[in-house]
């Protein structure tokens, strides 16, 4: 998908005009829902940068939002750092993680490499029980005040906004060019010159940078509280159904994957006969299956053949 | 713009109209959120299901009670709803689900909701916004203390509990252990979160010198099921006296264990949320040496020893019309119709036409006994006095499979 | 067929012999380790008793684990829930008046049937299309189980009766109770069976072959397609029978029955090797004594970190063999 076509900027002002419009129609539980897709935004961009582009799985990605959102908690609770300062440190630490992480990921692939990311997603939230002194334990942390709705609305969008620019303009040259053929083939990539281990961890750790502002924000929009229970395996496996559902190597769908995640749940909870407890559950679980049983590709393929289509219609240009 | 460019404008048209048509209506409201001539909307989140769904008897045995009360004219002529919200135990659900009962379903108060992490994840949006944050539903005391003292951020005047404290609770198992075993050593399983370690620093309190003859404690994590190993430790460290703080799942794991390998301590005791007349049963079923077993309680048990008194009547008429499914030997379903009938009661003191502030101005100056806590319990709290239940009874099982609760000594007043 | 199928698996075992002598040399200084421990210390016996219950079911759900990998390629996300959902079934049995052990034998043809309907109807259309999918698809079956089940069974405690009775042997101080040995023992059982039925049936041949090389093996007459979802119905056994093994060791039947199990058998189907069976048992068995004697002898080791540790030996038999214990090195041929 390329931007070089005319109509792409004026669908971006569109889009950026919508969601300037947005908050003011909605009430503020609206608005809390609306600010939740941004989050999921910025954390399916970042997933998707790391597997969509490198071809480097991970399930873990639920760890690093932790990570980025026991961050701001610490700055604000400890320090009484200002919110939006914090977004920026978070991501410095998120990314150091990354790559760390990325480093001894370098020997792992497909499954195992998955298995690997899986385990910390599962371990990192037992910390905070663990060091329970200076990270809240089970009572979770919050911090010095809380936001308005809208706040975390605008921040949120903005932080998906920026998140987009940069990373469209980080994938266009050079460096997507190098995430590119490490996915398509890591042999032929080598071989032509690309440094494995720089592009892999540097990947590992952007995107890791993504998913630490994501988890600022996430615990921001849980009234500032962080806790363990907000982390668990089920935000990272979310994290990557929305990535799935956005379509993998591809920017545009990430909006749909996020309005996916984001509001799924809330609609499935309304269905009628199965009942608000339970219907969250079976109607999300067999509406994953169905998009991933007709869209393996994501919503990126279906533009992909949409697009296609509308191409080749007899009598087009 | 080609025709690409044009499809994707379409799309974004589309998207527009469909986020207009998402708009939650922003109906106007009365001055007082939740109350309209005929009726009083509440709400609270519950663990209908998840890991603590063992709790989800509480609401509904709290909706029976609010319906009995619908039946008999309501409260100054409203009737009560009570709009019961599954959050799981997950605070990154009951965030968004206390912000829709306020801001889109207007209750006039939180109430009940269960769970200390899901009510750290809102309170501070209460209290910042007002909304009484009614009776929640842990023993945690910072539901207390910090009505009066600044806690994360600020003082939560808005927030009551309801039960006993454990610190409370526990510093009487403290007291009781040094004067009638004196000499004993001491073994501890409690949960690794700040339900358990609230009991065990109460214990250490209550013990006051003895603390000392605490030979082993031991935590489990809430996603062990079946604490075994913690519990052969501390036979290995060899205390005689067994003291559990644990959830009912592993408070039940904990007493199998010890009698299957072969220990049999001179006292067993647990803290009062997992001693359940069901959970003692399944224990024993399992092969659970439990007579003798020692816990406290504030409900009136109204299945077995306090069947005459007029609570539990009331509690048995209740349950029969309203939520036949419910076991009244387990005591959540007392607690539950405890708790919705203090809140009954606040409200019926609240003024004819109550407003927040009077609600929680009558949630300040309780002085009354609640007919489904042990008879001599009474609710009791003032201007200074954020802890509505503060007594407790002891009791010990007699029996095995078949046994019940039996209560002995005096009733306990002012546990802080 | 039956040679020709045997020469093409016998081939591949013979170039790469599964067990290395470091690893097995490793395992006996393990068990000799753990023999003068038990002899010594009646705790370190205790712990190491109650350890190896508890990984019998790592074991088992690890195998179920095993064995849909091997067959197909894909770490099953649902495992645990499709197990849990199995138990469910059989607690419904004996709520119908069955015998246990008749609901047993029921429950395990109904999950067989369970595991194909699940491969044949969700696994099979993406298997192919894309690795991401078929993962996804998995964790929508996560999703989707729990949903299901908490809909038709209610999310309360429900109580099934104990299959081996309570009673407790003691020998020299330290309790075997009934209820472990027969977990133990069934978990062993179940290894000896699926070894039997892979070695030495038809069945199992054409099932090695189907995974091993399925365009060979379906030039001779496999049908591959029906041999992956016979082996996702045996998973889905496997798991029903851990399922209801862990549910009188948890005393209550609830949907999370199975989620930490599920955890812990990651871990131990990683140490003992993704593609071994025998590794996924040894693996859950070793997984459960360790965390029960680290938690015992390490003073730092507390509760908090029970899941951590696992899932640090995990991530510590990736970095040093990925392919785990018992598992055979996989060479990517350019």
């Amino acid at each position: 998908m390329s931007m070089r076509r005319a109509g792409a900027p004026a669908v971006a002002a569109a889009v950026a005009a919508l969601l300037c419009v947005l908050p003011f129609l909605l009430d503020g539980y609206h608005q809390g829902i609306a600010s939740a897709v941004g989050i999921y935004f910025v954390a399916i961009l970042g997933l998707n940068i790391l597997t969509g582009y490198t071809g480097q799985i991970s399930i873990g990605h639920g760890a690093f939002m932790a990570i980025g959102g026991y961050t701001t908690v610490i700055l604000s609770h400890d320090h009484h750092t200002n919110l939006i300062a914090t977004l920026p440190a978070a991501a410095a630490l998120t990314f150091v993680c990354g790559v760390a992480v990325g480093i001894p990921a370098l020997r792992l692939s497909g499954v195992y490499l998955a298995l690997a990311t899986f385990a910390l997603a599962v371990s990192v939230p037992q910390l905070p029980l663990k060091f329970s002194k200076f990270l809240g334990g089970s009572n979770g942390l919050q911090t010095d005040h809380t936001v308005s709705h809208l706040w975390l609305y605008a921040v949120s969008w903005a932080c998906a906004a920026l998140g987009f620019v940069l990373g469209w303009l980080l994938l266009r040259g050079r460096i997507g060019r190098a995430f590119r053929a490490v996915r398509d083939s890591e042999l032929a990539a080598a071989s032509s010159g690309v440094s494995l281990p720089i592009y892999k961890t540097l990947a590992f750790g952007v995107s890791a940078a993504y998913a630490g502002v994501a988890g600022s924000l996430f615990v921001l929009w849980t009234n500032g509280f962080a806790q363990p229970n907000e982390f668990e395996i089920l935000l990272s496996l979310k994290i990557l159904i929305g990535a799935a559902v956005a379509g993998l190597g591809s920017l545009w769908g990430v909006a749909v994957g996020a309005i996916f995640i984001g509001l799924l749940p809330q609609l499935s909870a309304s269905v009628p006969l199965i009942g608000p407890a339970h219907g969250q559950d079976v109607v999300f679980g067999f509406v994953v299956i169905l998009i991933m049983l007709v869209l393996p590709n994501g919503f990126a393929g279906l533009l992909w053949r949409v697009r296609a289509a509308i191409k080749t219609r007899p009598g087009t240009s | 713009m080609g025709r690409w460019g044009r499809f994707l404008a379409a799309l974004t048209g589309a998207a527009t109209v469909a986020a207009v048509a998402v708009t939650a209506a922003m109906g106007g409201h009365s001055a007082t959120p939740g109350v309209t001539a005929k009726q009083i909307t509440i709400g609270g989140t519950f663990p209908l299901t998840g890991i603590a769904s063992l709790y989800k008897t509480i609401p509904t045995a709290e909706n029976a009670y609010f319906q009995y009360v619908n039946d008999h004219g309501g409260v100054n002529g409203r009737k009560i709803n009570f709009l019961i919200r599954d959050d799981s135990y997950d605070p990154t659900k009951t965030v968004p689900l206390a912000t829709q009962l306020v801001e889109q379903d207007h209750v006039f108060a939180i109430f009940g909701s269960l769970g200390t992490v899901p009510g750290l994840s809102t309170w501070g949006y209460l209290n910042a916004h007002k909304v009484p944050q009614v009776e929640v539903a842990t023993g945690d005391s910072f539901w207390g203390f910090c009505a009066f003292k600044s806690c994360d951020g600020g003082k939560k005047p808005w927030t009551i509990g309801y039960q006993p404290d454990y610190p409370g609770e526990s510093k009487l198992y403290g007291q009781y252990i040094s004067q009638n075993f004196p000499n004993a050593k001491i073994g501890v399983l409690y949960q690794n979160d700040s339900f358990g370690k609230n009991y065990y620093a109460g214990l250490r309190i209550g013990l006051g010198a003895r603390k000392e003859n605490i030979v082993s404690a031991q935590s489990y994590d809430p996603s062990q099921t079946t604490p075994s190993q913690q519990v052969i430790a501390l036979k290995a460290a060899g205390a005689n006296i067994l003291v559990i703080f644990a959830l009912p799942q592993q408070t039940i794991g904990a007493l199998v264990t010890a009698t299957k390998i072969g220990w049999h301590p001179d006292a067993t005791i647990l803290s009062n949320v997992s001693a359940n007349t069901v959970f003692l049963k399944l224990a024993a079923a399992n092969g659970a040496d439990v007579n003798g077993v020692i816990s406290t309680n504030y409900v009136n048990y109204a299945t077995t020893v306090d069947a005459n008194t007029p609570g539990a009547k009331l509690a048995k008429a209740i349950i029969a019309k309203y939520a036949p499914s419910l076991d009244l030997n387990d005591g959540n379903v007392e607690y539950g119709l405890g708790a919705a009938w203090m809140f009954v009661y606040a409200l019926q003191h609240a003024g004819k036409n109550p407003t927040r502030a009077s609600l929680e101005k009558a949630l300040h100056s309780l002085n009354v006994a609640d007919p489904f806590l042990y008879p001599g319990i009474k609710l009791q709290t003032s201007k200074t006095d954020n802890f509505p239940v503060e007594q407790l009874i002891f009791e010990k099982w007699n029996g095995g499979a078949t046994g019940q609760w039996q209560p002995f000594g005096k009733l306990y007043n002012h546990l802080r | 067929m039956a040679t020709f199928v045997a020469t093409l698996t016998k081939r591949k075992t013979a170039v790469s012999t599964g067990v290395s002598i470091p690893v097995v040399a490793l395992l006996v200084a393990g068990a000799v380790f753990l023999l003068i421990g038990c002899l010594s210390s009646e705790i370190f016996a205790q712990q190491t008793v109650s350890g190896l219950a508890d990984g019998a079911i790592f074991g088992l759900l690890a195998l179920a684990l095993v064995l849909i990998y091997r067959a197909t390629e894909v770490v099953n996300f649902a495992q645990g829930e499709m197990a849990m959902a199995t138990t469910y079934f059989a607690y419904q049995l004996t709520q119908w008046h069955l015998t246990y052990w008749l609901a047993f034998v029921l429950t395990l043809a109904f999950a067989f049937v369970f595991g194909v309907l699940v491969q044949v109807a969700f696994i099979r259309p993406v298997q192919h299309k894309s690795v991401i999918a078929v993962v996804i698809v998995t964790v929508g079956l996560f999703i989707l189980i729990d949903g299901v089940v908490t809909w038709i069974w209610g999310a309360d405690l429900k109580f099934m009766a104990a299959p081996f009775g309570n009673n407790v042997y003691t020998l020299s101080g330290v309790a075997f109770s009934r209820l472990d040995i027969g977990v133990f023992l069934v978990c062993i059982a179940s290894m000896v069976l699926l070894w039997l039925l892979f070695q030495y049936t038809k069945l199992g041949l054409a099932m090695r072959a189907s995974a091993l090389r399925p365009s060979s093996a379906a030039l001779v007459g496999v049908r591959v397609d029906r041999m992956l979802a016979v082996g996702w119905g045996l998973a889905a056994v496997l798991g029903a029978v851990a399922g209801m093994m862990t549910e009188p060791k948890q005393f209550v039947l609830q949907p999370p029955l199975m989620q930490p199990i599920l955890l812990y058998a990651f871990a131990a189907a990683v140490l003992g090797g993704l593609e071994s069976p025998f590794g996924a048992v040894v693996g859950g068995l070793t997984l459960g004594v360790f965390l029960n004697l680290i938690g015992q002898y390490v003073g730092f080791a507390t509760s908090e970190l029970r899941l951590p540790i696992a899932f640090a030996v995990l991530l510590f038999v990736l970095v040093l063999k990925p392919t785990g214990l018992f598992g055979r090195r996989q060479v990517r041929r350019v």
